[in-house]
């Protein structure tokens, strides 16, 4: 058990048409690209299919294909081989794009679609809480990510008044 | 007697460094390995996971809210 068959069933759920992409978000895709942060839960972003004659978005259908293949409901998550996991739509422009440029990485044979390092910083400066600003920090220390991309990313989303912040706060 | 923190920062960052150059699968495994860790730190008087401010479902519509 363990985030691999997670990142499995989370595979199959996609060729059995659940879901129509994923891209695997917060600290385990931070994972894939710096050190491990130890987290609880994971985050998957998945574009839904929507409802036949509806505009609503509804996670039910991950819900049940999870339900009938035996995982448990805890709270908001659904439990896939021991860890919670949050399924969350895409619901700024920004995570949509984060969603549709997110990259596949392998794992020991099992493809991943994870945001990119520029996507996951740009997320972690608009939540802005504490520890995703340290989030962020690690990415710059790392040399984890292209600042130039960074940039690119910010101004599409009008963040770069936050990246002028951030940089007065921890980077002059 | 003043302490040098310098030595000690840069073992640090040399271990996260370390750390980071890992294959992907390796560090997923350490990921599983800190859950445990963190799980059995917690007890079980607090199994459940941290709640998350991002989005909730309405148990009663099935939609997503921010």
């Amino acid at each position: 058990m363990g985030i691999k068959e997670v990142i499995e069933t989370i595979n199959r759920m996609q060729a059995d048409g659940v879901i129509e992409r994923y891209a695997i978000g917060g600290a385990v895709a931070a994972t894939f690209y710096l050190e491990p942060i130890a987290t609880l839960d994971v985050d998957v972003f998945v574009k839904f299919h929507t409802e036949p004659d509806s505009q609503m978005i509804s996670p039910e259908p991950i819900f049940r294909y999870l339900r009938d293949r035996g995982c448990a409901m805890e709270g908001e998550h659904v439990v896939i081989a021991g860890w919670p996991i949050q399924f969350l739509p895409a619901g700024s422009a920004l995570v949509q794009e984060a969603l549709a440029k997110g990259v596949e990485k392998d794992v020991e044979g099992t493809p991943a679609r994870v945001f990119t390092a520029e996507h996951l910083a740009a997320i972690a400066l608009e939540t802005g809480r504490a520890k995703d600003k340290a989030r962020v920090l690690q990415f710059i220390e790392a040399n984890a990510i292209d600042l130039d991309r960074l940039q690119e990313i910010l101004t599409r989303h009008g963040l770069a008044g936050a990246w002028q912040q951030f940089e007065r706060q921890f980077l002059k | 007697m003043k302490l040098d923190l310098t030595p000690i920062l840069e073992s640090k960052r040399t271990f996260r460094r370390r750390a980071a150059a890992r294959p992907i699968a390796e560090k997923l495994r350490m990921l599983d390995a800190l859950r445990e860790r963190t799980l059995a730190i917690r007890g079980s008087s607090n199994p459940g996971p941290a709640k998350k401010d991002v989005t909730h479902k309405e148990h009663n519509t099935g939609t997503w809210k921010k």
